[in-house]
């Protein structure tokens, strides 16, 4: 029937990114990274638990370029998960949902990740001299 | 930036669309092309392209997207006038769904520039040139901007969107006091223009099954009308991964009510009744 | 969806009907979320403060009962909310019951894996040696 036919209206490949879809898919990208994270802790567990050179080689890893990339992605993913995951917490609660304090909230947890980010990076930088 | 009501429109741009390829993972028939431009007369001072998605039924061809130049000294200010003015002096085959033209009917919604929102009530001079009209998301399209509603419908009778009671009916009305009464408000004043469900991602990728913010709107509308007895039986209908819990708190629906009604926030207050019936 | 055509809008959208549950799973997301928010922090302040240091150090730190106990939970709070959160993620976009339901099976039983496995270490590690 002419039914099956019919197209589908476009959807994502016309639809404006607004802050309240951009924050929620990076939220989710965010949580498919610190699942890699979760993947990688374990292995560090592992790596100490079996002994020196084992856990040597995978610091070893973490201290090269693509391991430092990895700890910045990792990192950032972390602490805008936090910050977001607290939002949505909030939301949950059934708290801040006028849309002056979706955006102002959304600003916020983008803020914040960046700068907890970068503090950690540089006390990072600190502690090791 | 820092957006305080629905109408009010970005001050910046940083994206338009999301980075997708404008065809990707589109099925034949969906493919949009390019289509024909119909050109201004010569004489004329004012004028706006507008970029609208068509689409023939009967003529086998895919969708396309026709440019019209619009005089806006011989059209009233909102979108809806320049849709009217393109089908009486330009192109009358044009087709798409209108009625009160005052944004009370939800007849006119549309994707504008990128988002959903009521032709009548959008001024042109507040669309970008070009202004782009595609009909409402992730729908079968009908016709032009005509979407197929007939699931959206059949979402909003699933849940019943009546009084249920089993207490018999009382000699006049049922007694409701003000403060119940005033609960109701902010949710029965929706038009079911299906703007935000159309807008929803969630819904994109789970329509069949997930309710979406329109008709969780109405359920919560009747939730907390105070003269329903069957609250209980609703949370039973709606307690379920798909049709409640697909929402993940995107909120593009609020963010695009043309009516400045909230449906995250009463899809929280929905779950927040399910959890309150466990402890 | 095809071979649903004849079917009444009515019928379609019923499907088979309300689960009737889900507030659990929605609820124990939101619980671990709690609990990651403090351990998360403390996982996070805590590879600052290692940052460079040895072996020695690093088993000296995760022997301490107070960082072994701190640990287990992390592991056991992340890998519940993982195993809550990726086959939603999952069942958002994989429609075949083939492709989703053995990955979604998959998914809890690597994680169970996965803390057994994480636990097995820091338990290794704080009573070895």
């Amino acid at each position: 029937m002419a039914h099956d036919k019919r197209p589908l209206s476009p959807h994502i490949q016309i639809y404006r990114p607004q802050l309240t879809s951009v924050l929620s898919i990076s939220h989710r990208v965010t949580g498919i990274a610190l699942i890699v994270g979760a993947l990688l802790l374990v292995s560090w567990l592992l790596a100490a638990a079996a002994g020196p050179q084992a856990y040597s080689s995978v610091q070893g890893f973490m201290r090269s370029w693509l391991g430092l990339l990895l700890m910045l992605g990792w990192t950032f993913s972390l602490f805008f998960h936090l910050c977001n995951g607290i939002r949505h917490l909030v939301w949950d609660a059934g708290y801040g949902f006028e849309l002056g304090t979706i955006y102002a909230s959304g600003w916020t947890v983008v803020a914040a990740s960046t700068a907890l980010t970068v503090t950690a990076w540089f006390s990072s930088f600190v502690v090791m001299g | 930036m820092f957006i305080r009501s629905s109408n009010q429109l970005p001050s910046v741009t940083a994206l338009k669309r999301f980075p997708v390829p404008r065809n990707f993972n589109v099925s034949t028939e969906s493919r949009i092309e390019r289509g024909k431009t119909w050109h201004a007369p010569a004489d004329a001072t004012r004028v706006k392209k507008f970029e609208i998605y068509r689409y023939d039924p009967d003529s086998g061809q895919n969708p396309r997207i026709d440019t019209y130049e619009v005089d806006l000294d011989t059209c009233g200010p909102m979108v809806l006038d320049a849709l009217i003015t393109i089908k009486n002096e330009i192109d009358p085959t044009l087709t798409f769904r209108r009625s009160c033209r005052e944004g009370v009917c939800g007849s006119c919604s549309m994707n504008i520039d990128g988002t959903n929102w009521l032709a009548c009530t959008r001024f042109i001079s507040d669309t970008a040139e070009p202004a782009t009209i595609y009909p409402l998301n992730h729908l079968r399209v009908i016709k032009d901007l005509v979407p197929d509603l007939t699931q959206l419908f059949a979402q909003y009778s699933l849940i019943e969107p009546w009084l249920q009671t089993t207490t018999p009916e009382p000699e006049k009305e049922r007694l409701q006091s003000p403060e119940d009464r005033g609960k109701v408000d902010g949710f029965y004043e929706c038009i079911l223009c299906f703007c935000c469900t159309s807008g929803c991602p969630s819904h994109w990728w789970n329509g069949d099954r997930f309710l979406g913010p329109a008709v969780l709107l109405q359920s919560y509308r009747w939730l907390i009308d105070s003269r329903d007895e069957a609250a209980g039986d609703r949370l039973d209908d709606l307690e379920d991964p798909f049709r409640l819990y697909r929402c993940h708190t995107i909120l593009n629906c609020t963010r695009t009510c043309p009516k400045q009604l909230n449906p995250g926030k009463a899809i929280a207050a929905i779950k927040k009744m399910i959890v309150q019936r466990t402890s | 969806m095809d071979g649903q055509r004849m079917r009444s809008p009515l019928g379609r959208a019923r499907g088979l009907g309300s689960a009737r549950e889900g507030v659990e799973h929605w609820w124990m997301q939101r619980v671990t979320a709690v609990a990651l928010i403090p351990l998360t922090l403390w996982f996070a302040a805590s590879l600052i403060a290692l940052t460079g240091s040895d072996y020695n150090a690093f088993i000296a730190w995760l022997k301490a009962p107070f960082v072994a106990i701190l640990m287990v939970l992390l592991l056991i709070a992340l890998f519940h909310h993982t195993a809550l959160g990726l086959p939603v993620i999952v069942e958002d976009y994989v429609h075949s019951d083939q492709a989703k339901i053995p990955t979604v099976v998959a998914i809890r039983l690597v994680c169970f894996a996965l803390v057994v496995v994480g636990i097995f270490a820091t338990v290794r590690i704080a009573f070895g040696d």
